[in-house]
């Protein structure tokens, strides 16, 4: 519509969104890639000091933990979590009278606020009051009656879990819409020619919904670096940050220590292995198909 | 013949396999349910007990203790400006990158693509900074303070989704309401703004959905009770209510409910929104 295509109209139209975006995404970007560089307790002018804060970053003991608990909750995440919700899709595609409705019900942990789902499954893993570990006793296997929250190394798991429940019917439904795009000639091509439904399932569907796996996958890890009101509701990253994740913190050194540079590096980096997660997904069958060249 | 007849046949494992599942997955919120109706001595002596009677004390003491009427206010005057921000923003700029012609191209898609990496940025990085800015614009403690964070976090979103459709749709009908001698704002508000209004409401319920929900903005920028959110209430459940878990429960279930009756009314809405963000972003 070339009548209203006037610079002014343009500027007009876009000005109101690009300002809030920058002011509010972009710019706070480079705000938190500043602090980074600085000491700041929030009185007076921060202070520059170069890479110190990386530096210390590498010390940092409790950094290593809630590095590594990171690392558990996605990986335990992802191998709960794919392979499940593949599962649940292949099972819930089936039209039958009554799907609808159990589809709707598996998505629907994930429309709860983060900080009820936190607060919900206190109940389910609290050692003493849980019903986990109630159920347990009750059929006499009191010796995996475990402390599932609280103690010193089985919250990154749980934390799995929880996430794995909120997210088991949405990633499902991801996968349902990828495997409604796989034409049905294809299947029938295959029983016609005899394959198994096995054979079906790994030479049609799962190399078929390629694009589908690496984009949950991708999908699964920003969720997980998102995961904070569940530890805050689970253990507020207690004993002693034992269950800390990255993002927890980065919260908890920059808001609740008034550690506000060091806090903003730990951010940066957060965000830097986040994209650095998703680039190797994303880039993982490229270097595959490299590797395989170079073998050759 | 189409596939799906083929699965008419009964599949008895495959349905126990799936309702098992569905009732893992429901097995908490049932839990809640059966705990609210308990008292405290039950949930901790005997917490398998199924409860002996609809005793509601947890749910009128959660009710005595919570301020529901200011947390709904808060958070429902904050959605309803940062929705009605949005919404008016967003469309106006996809309309201007979809329908506005550009000597440079490139410089309109680059705007896109620009937009909608913000889906990308994970809200944490953000939060320092935002809290920083909130002090140097003197609004801590406003419903502003959280609107513009709010308003910014759904720029990626809702682009995505109206160009997206936008993009999708043939232009004769405004071609036509030109030579009617449309003005821009006729163009946009009366004839563009009808033809998006499915993805008008995706975006609305879906940003809804959010706002209800969001916890990292409102706890790093609320301080003041009286502007205090309903997740920022959720979080202080434990200090406020400490060993009452009969009221805890109470009070999560006075949110859950609404909730999931938000998500039974608009599910459709609900359900295409989250997974056209996750597919096409």
């Amino acid at each position: 519509m070339k009548w209203f295509s006037s610079r002014t109209n343009k500027v007009a139209l876009i000005a109101p969104t690009l300002a809030v975006y920058l002011a509010y995404i972009v710019a706070p970007i480079f705000i938190a890639a500043y602090y980074s560089l600085t000491r700041f307790s929030g009185i007076g002018q921060p202070q520059f000091i170069g890479l110190d804060n990386y530096h210390r970053l590498l010390d940092d003991p409790l950094f290593a933990i809630a590095l590594k608990n990171t690392v558990i909750v996605l990986v335990v995440t992802l191998a709960l979590l794919i392979p499940g919700a593949f599962g649940l899709a292949l099972l819930m595609r089936r039209s039958v009278r009554g799907m609808s409705a159990v589809r709707a019900i598996n998505f629907s942990p994930a429309i709860i606020a983060p900080i009820l789902v936190g607060l919900i499954w206190v109940f389910i893993l609290d050692p003493q009051i849980g019903l986990v570990n109630n159920v347990l006793r009750a059929v006499g296997l009191e010796a995996l009656a475990l402390q599932w929250i609280g103690g010193p190394d089985l919250t990154p798991f749980s934390l799995a879990i929880v996430q794995s429940w909120q997210s088991l019917g949405y990633i499902a439904t991801i996968f349902i819409a990828g495997l409604t795009l796989i034409p049905d000639e294809l299947y029938e091509a295959a029983a016609l020619d005899g394959a198994s439904g096995s054979q079906k399932l790994f030479h049609i569907t799962i190399p078929l919904l390629n694009e589908t796996f690496k984009m949950s996958t991708i999908l699964v890890i920003t969720l997980v670096f998102k995961i904070f009101e569940t530890v805050l509701q689970l253990t507020n990253g207690g004993p002693n940050h034992l269950s800390e994740l990255l993002v927890t913190y980065m919260y908890n050194t920059t808001f609740t220590a008034g550690e506000y540079g060091y806090g903003m590096s730990i951010a940066v980096t957060t965000l830097a292995i986040t994209f650095l997660a998703a680039a190797v997904i994303l880039g993982l069958p490229a270097l595959r198909r490299r590797l395989a060249r170079t073998e050759s | 013949m189409p596939a799906q007849t083929r699965d008419r046949r009964r599949h008895p494992v495959q349905t126990l396999i799936t309702a098992g599942i569905t009732v893992l997955v429901v097995i908490p919120f049932v839990w809640m349910v059966l705990l609210v109706f308990k008292d405290n001595a039950s949930i901790l002596n005997d917490p398998l007990a199924l409860p002996t009677s609809l005793n509601l004390d947890n749910l009128s003491r959660a009710l005595d203790t919570l301020d529901l009427g200011l947390l709904y206010k808060n958070t429902f005057v904050i959605a309803a400006l940062a929705l009605t921000v949005q919404l008016f923003i967003t469309f106006l700029s996809s309309f201007a990158l979809t329908r506005l012609v550009y000597r440079r191209k490139w410089l309109a898609n680059a705007i896109y693509v620009f937009f909608i990496a913000g889906q990308a940025i994970p809200p944490f990085i953000l939060l320092f900074p935002v809290y920083r800015i909130t002090i140097e614009l003197g609004i801590q403690n406003t419903y502003l303070s959280l609107v513009l964070p709010y308003v910014a976090m759904s720029v990626g979103f809702n682009t995505l989704l109206f160009v997206g459709f936008l993009r999708g749709f043939p232009t004769e009908i405004e071609e036509a309401a030109v030579l009617d001698g449309a003005n821009l704002w006729t163009m946009a508000f009366r004839v563009v703004l009808p033809i998006v209004m499915p993805i008008v409401v995706t975006v609305f319920i879906f940003n809804m959905l959010y706002i209800w929900n969001e916890f990292p903005f409102a706890v790093t920028l609320i301080s003041d009770p009286e502007m205090m959110t309903i997740p920022l209430a959720i979080s202080q459940f434990k200090g406020q209510f400490t060993i009452d878990y009969g009221g805890i429960v109470a009070a999560s279930l006075l949110f859950i409910i609404p909730q999931l009756a938000f998500y039974a009314v608009f599910q459709r809405f609900i359900i295409g929104g989250m997974t056209a963000g996750a597919v096409k972003g």
